[in-house]
């Protein structure tokens, strides 16, 4: 009995990876779409964030499958628990990356003034679903923790980028739908940060079984 | 073995001291049991004497103590008895020693009691008158005698018994030490038992035969460790679950696999979505590859599953650097994109000057100008294919080249000729210096150079400008240097100058006659003749293109 649930606590430690891969290389691809005015690139994501719900719900029903089954303890129980809560977040993070994949087919957005910024926005974006995703395979606390932390450039760039889009506004020849679009794109990624720190904070209450003040 | 040997040594002493008790017991037991038997014999042949003398009267006299003396009528009734009232006796005519002594003159028999515990003998002797004269003696059976021996004999036992155990255990200690303290990583020092020297020898044997193979094992390891650890190309085995079974270091730097990796399950190495696919296929038993953009550029990922009786028994994953491929393909889909595009723009005019000449819409007056437009275009398109097939021919390598000396100054002095006439219609002056010069090149190649460089020069200059050649000859360092002051090249795009059918000035382009194709044969020829070449240009101040021969001058 012990050997089959050890089995299928290494599949949901599996799918939650491939999960995670299928995260980081959706906003990975949105962002590389954005940056060289890759339609074709782009108009792959959603497919890609197909997948990610799927894999949401065989990863829900296999956890539900696990806790009801095998009835889990302690560290089990936690990891089990935690990892239902973080693929609602990865999946969310697969909808944002969808998002901005659409505000592109439909816009063309292509950045200005705004490029350089919104491209470190988008790296840094990326690197946090990356080490979340990394703090959860490596079981590493302290990457995680500083993925909490690195919310606050991602948030900083936000607030810049919105200034700057004001400016914009200010300006008599003013492209609103330009602006819209790249504030939409921006705050998208701005929520991805988001999960990634919802991400990085279940990853630290499955390894210490303390849940960190927000 | 301990145990065992314990065992058999405390059995075999219990065993020994059982068996030697119960003969002692069985032996003793008939000695005095025959012993007895003679004194009953004795005894009762003394009785019958006095019998035979006296009668009644001697038995009367006699009180035995331990025997019983029975005097028995010839019909069975007794007479006298030692030990009752013998009229209250039976009849003892069916005992068997009386039966047997009424019948042979002397009978003997034995008895046990009701308990078991006693045995009587009985010896009967016929007398002269007939009357059996009968003798009983009590003696104590076996039983008794174990019995009556219990308490001292369970003493002993008890004591052997303690005895046996102290020593089986010392004693099969002592024989197990010497075994366990044997040097099995050198068997043939061990002297203790001879009787393992054949089981030492086999030992020996066999370990020499393991460090063979072990380090038969190794050096093959440490081989292939050698060959994949230089490899260029990322290369990664995975066991049958997942599990990395080996990653050399150009793998580990092409998918940032940081920690420990061998035995952890690939997943957690990399999560390279499209190395997942290919794995998934390669784990199902058939090969797959795809491409694959890692941060490094783009990499060809080959997974090949390895099969053993059909069986999937691991994966072997190469990855390839085709970034270079990838461009070079960009390059040659670009390359024939721009050519039909250049190609077909003179074809425009011609065809429809062509037509207008053929549909009789220009006038007569205008004829000779069409003609001189079309054979322009024509001449244009000449030029262009001529370029193209020496570049295509540049690409190839250019196997059947033909390499001679070659004066460069002589071949400057040719082309600044052949280049007068454009010269004088751009209203450029062209000068050469420097002194002959003789290399080992290609003839033909350094025309092309030559002529490409001083036409760009030529072209790219403006009405009053300057062309300046130089061929300079060092030690062993020949430069050719064509300088000019006229428009320069910007220098966002001196990198691009090099590339086909890139044209600085796109406005410019079709004002002024040019492929785009002149630097990149001159780049492309140099390539071919060892020697390199370096830009150096200042917007509206001028460029200076010089190509250096590495390689020292022939002598005449």
């Amino acid at each position: 009995m012990r050997t089959r649930f050890d089995e299928q606590l290494e599949t949901l430690h599996k799918e939650m990876i491939t999960m995670g891969a299928l995260c980081e290389e959706a906003i990975a691809r949105s962002a590389r779409a954005l940056e060289n005015q890759d339609l074709k690139l782009a108009a792959t994501v959603p497919d890609l964030a197909g997948q990610i719900a799927h894999e949401e719900r065989d990863i829900e029903s296999l956890c539900l499958k696990l806790l009801l089954q095998q009835q889990p303890v302690a560290s089990d129980l936690r990891t089990i628990s935690s990892a239902l809560k973080m693929v609602t977040d990865m999946e969310r993070i697969g909808n944002c990356a969808h998002d901005i994949a659409d505000i592109l087919l439909a816009a063309h957005l292509t950045p200005d003034a705004e490029a350089q910024e919104v491209h470190d926005m988008a790296l840094d974006t990326i690197r946090m679903v990356t080490d979340c995703i990394d703090a959860f395979v490596k079981k590493d606390a302290a990457l995680a923790r500083a993925v909490v932390d690195a919310d606050d450039t991602v948030d900083a760039a936000f607030v810049h980028i919105k200034s700057l889009l004001l400016e914009h506004l200010r300006t008599p020849k003013v492209d609103g739908e330009y602006v819209l679009d790249l504030l939409m794109v921006v705050k998208y990624l701005e929520r991805i940060g988001d999960h990634a720190v919802n991400i990085a904070r279940w990853v630290l209450y499955s390894l210490t079984g303390k849940r960190e003040q927000k | 073995m301990n145990k065992r040997i314990f065992r058999a040594i405390f059995g075999a002493a219990m065993a020994v001291l059982l068996a030697s008790f119960a003969l002692l017991v069985g032996l003793l037991y008939t000695h005095f049991s025959s012993v007895q038997q003679g004194e009953l014999r004795t005894q009762l042949a003394l009785a019958k004497q006095g019998v035979e003398q006296n009668g009644l009267a001697y038995l009367d006299g006699l009180a035995p103590r331990d025997t019983r003396l029975t005097w028995i009528a010839a019909d069975g009734s007794v007479l006298y008895d030692s030990a009752s009232e013998a009229e209250a006796m039976e009849n003892h005519l069916d005992r068997p020693e009386v039966r047997d002594a009424l019948a042979a003159g002397y009978g003997e028999s034995s008895r046990y009691s009701g308990t078991l515990l006693e045995r009587y003998l009985y010896a009967a002797q016929q007398l002269d008158d007939g009357t059996v004269l009968r003798l009983a003696l009590t003696q104590n059976s076996v039983l008794a005698l174990v019995l009556g021996m219990l308490q001292p004999c369970l003493i002993i036992f008890g004591g052997a018994v303690i005895l046996a155990f102290w020593l089986a255990g010392r004693l099969s200690e002592s024989i197990v030490a010497p075994l366990n303290a044997l040097d099995l990583d050198h068997p043939l020092k061990n002297e203790e038992y001879g009787e393992l020297s054949p089981l030492l020898r086999r030992i020996d044997s066999q370990q020499k035969q393991l460090a063979a193979q072990t380090q038969a094992l190794r050096r093959s390891r440490d081989e292939l460790e050698t060959v994949t650890y230089n490899l260029r190309e990322g290369m990664i085995l995975l066991g049958p679950d997942g599990l990395v079974l080996s990653m050399n270091p150009a793998a580990r730097r092409l998918l940032d696999a940081q920690g420990p990796v061998l035995n952890e399950p690939i997943l957690t190495v990399c999560r390279n979505l499209d190395l997942q696919t290919v794995l998934a296929k390669a784990q199902q038993g058939t090969p797959a590859e795809t491409v694959t953009q890692l941060p490094a550029g783009a990499y060809q990922l080959d997974a090949s599953p390895v099969l053993s009786d059909g069986e999937v028994r691991g994966v072997a994953v190469l990855l390839f650097d085709v970034t270079e491929r990838q461009k070079a393909e960009q390059l040659r889909r670009e390359f024939s994109a721009n050519v039909s595009h250049e190609l077909k723009t003179p074809l425009h005019v011609i065809s429809g000057y062509a037509e207008l000449l053929m549909l009789g819409m220009v006038k007569p007056g205008d004829i000779a100008s069409s003609g001189e437009k079309i054979h322009a275009e024509a001449m244009r398109m000449t030029q262009l294919v001529q370029d193209i097939i020496e570049l295509s021919h540049l690409d190839e390598g250019a196997k059947d080249l033909v390499w001679e000396p070659v004066d460069l100054y002589a071949a400057a002095q040719n082309t600044v000729q052949s280049l007068t006439a454009q010269a004088e219609q751009a209203q450029v002056f062209v000068s050469l210096q420097g002194d002959s010069v003789v290399i080992d090149a290609v003839p033909r190649l350094v025309d092309q150079i030559l002529h490409n460089l001083c036409d760009n020069a030529i072209k790219y200059n403006r009405p009053g400008g300057h062309v300046w050649i130089t061929v300079a000859a060092e030690a062993d360092d020949i430069t050719l240097a064509v300088q000019d002051d006229g428009i320069g090249i910007p220098d966002a795009q001196q990198t691009h100058v090099f590339e086909r059918f890139y044209r600085v000035d796109k406005s410019r382009s079709k004002a002024v006659n040019g492929t785009g194709l002149g630097l990149s044969i001159v780049k492309h020829a140099a390539e071919v003749l060892g020697a390199k070449v370096s830009l150096e240009s200042e917007e509206s101040k001028g460029t200076t293109i010089s190509i250096r021969f590495g390689y020292p001058k022939t002598e005449k």
